[in-house]
């Protein structure tokens, strides 16, 4: 267990949610004894070719991803369906890399992810790859708004993952359940989220980017509404 | 009714093309309003994250591209059916990059849903869903079965009701007339 490769799946590239969470499993990687990782973005062209190249000449491959629309991105997918041939050279006994994931969701449950998280282990049984585990986290925005003091108990678990996939090949049960954090809203909280969220100061990350781009009163805005189209 | 079948196959001489073709042809005949979008056809630019759906241009992507008429003829449905092959276990990434694209369907604001934290509605209706799946060689149960669980969360995430899934194992006008049922 020693080459790692780390494929960004956000389709922001470098400044995303997934690639802040990756970079701290690639430290604990290292202080783990692993080498220096490569590091791929997939949102860019040259390095998603590069990607499925790498695929097949590392140890092992961790691949990051935002939750969209309850699944992967589009250009995950498209990466994914790039790996078919690695079914076939697996199936006449070659050996795919070990094959680990993260999934973090604007949502905070991590439920939201958890069927994704079934995709992804099939995956890795259908490409014959060992099984590193899933590192799910929901609030995913929240790393982009808090300072980063805020997120040093998050960083440290990261990290601990990632030394974790150096020495054992996989992530440890505990470390996954602590950065998972809520499952899901217990009935009280559900209410009282649902009361909190009627108060616009609470919807202040999307009230403050509409103010400043000027499109506070179309908030609302219906632009496909049938009644309202013309011509028609 | 008004129905709108988007057709996530990339390959326009495929089995599973004709067979979504059939089915498109029969709710015709039943006398349907079909659009059928065959996604490959389109020029999708794809999500790249920016929110700007949300905070720019509320409602609309801020790319030039098909999506504006994917989202308009989804929201113009009283049935939406979305067509894939399974591809590596899920389908296409065609049909995924055309549905990350669908977010302007929906509001920014959060709010308590079953439990769960979603989004706000941005229109007061939204069609129904029907997932009609291709199931190749490379294809078991489970992969069906993650599949449909994933885009029944997803249309529930997107306010859309499933009322329908299928595997492509039938005849197409058997679909076609179990679709017309219950939409
Ligand atoms: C097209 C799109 C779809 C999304 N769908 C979901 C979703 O279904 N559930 C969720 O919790 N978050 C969803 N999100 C939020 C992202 O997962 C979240 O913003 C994430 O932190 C972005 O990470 P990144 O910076 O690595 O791209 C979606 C975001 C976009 C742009």
């Amino acid at each position: 267990m020693n080459s790692l490769v780390l494929l960004n799946g956000s389709p922001r590239g470098e400044r995303s949610n997934s690639m802040k969470m990756l970079a701290r499993v690639a430290e604990g990687w290292e202080r783990g004894g692993g080498r220096t990782p490569e590091v791929l973005h997939l949102a860019q062209r040259s390095e998603f070719d590069r990607a499925v190249q790498a695929f097949g000449e590392s140890d092992v491959v961790l691949l990051g991803m935002p939750l969209y629309t309850d699944a992967m991105p589009g250009i995950v997918k498209l990466y994914i369906e790039a790996l078919a041939p690695r079914v076939e050279v697996a199936a006449a006994g070659e050996r795919n890399p070990t094959l680990g994931f993260l999934v973090q969701s604007g949502f905070p449950e991590a439920l939201h992810s958890r069927l994704l998280e079934r995709y992804l282990e099939k995956l890795a049984r259908r490409l014959g790859s060992p099984y590193a585990g899933t590192i799910v986290r929901g609030w995913g925005e929240a790393l982009q708004m808090m300072p980063d003091e805020a997120n040093k108990k998050l960083w440290a678990r990261l990290r601990t993952l990632g030394e974790q996939l150096a020495r054992d090949g996989r992530f440890g049960e505990e470390e996954l359940d602590a950065v998972a954090g809520t499952e899901r809203f217990s009935a009280l909280a559900a209410a009282l989220l649902s009361v909190a969220l009627r108060l616009p100061a609470v919807q202040f990350m999307w009230n403050r980017r509409l103010k400043k781009n000027g499109v506070w009163e179309r908030r609302f805005a219906a632009p496909y509404r049938p009644a309202l189209r013309t011509g028609r | 009714m008004r129905i709108t079948i988007l057709n996530g196959d990339p390959d326009p001489a495929s089995a599973f093309q004709l067979y979504v073709q059939q089915v498109a042809g029969r709710l015709a005949d039943s006398g349907h309003t079909v659009t059928t979008l065959n996604l490959r056809d389109l020029d999708l630019k794809g999500c790249s994250g920016c929110f700007g759906c949300w905070v720019k241009t509320p409602g609309e992507c801020v790319k030039r591209d098909d999506s504006a008429r994917v989202c308009r003829a989804v929201i113009d449905s009283s049935l939406t059916v979305l067509a894939s092959p399974i591809v590596m276990g899920f389908t296409t990434a065609l049909l995924k990059r055309a549905t990350d694209q669908m977010i302007p369907l929906v509001h920014p604001y959060f709010v308590v849903q079953g439990g769960e934290m979603h989004h706000r509605p941005r229109y007061a209706k939204y069609p129904a869903l029907g997932l009609l799946l291709g199931a190749g060689s490379n294809c078991d149960a489970e992969d069906i079965e993650i599949a449909t669980a994933i885009w029944k969360r997803t249309a529930r995430n997107l306010k859309f009701r499933t009322v329908f899934t299928a595997v492509a194992d039938r005849s197409a006008k058997e679909v076609a007339d179990e679709l017309a049922r219950v939409a």
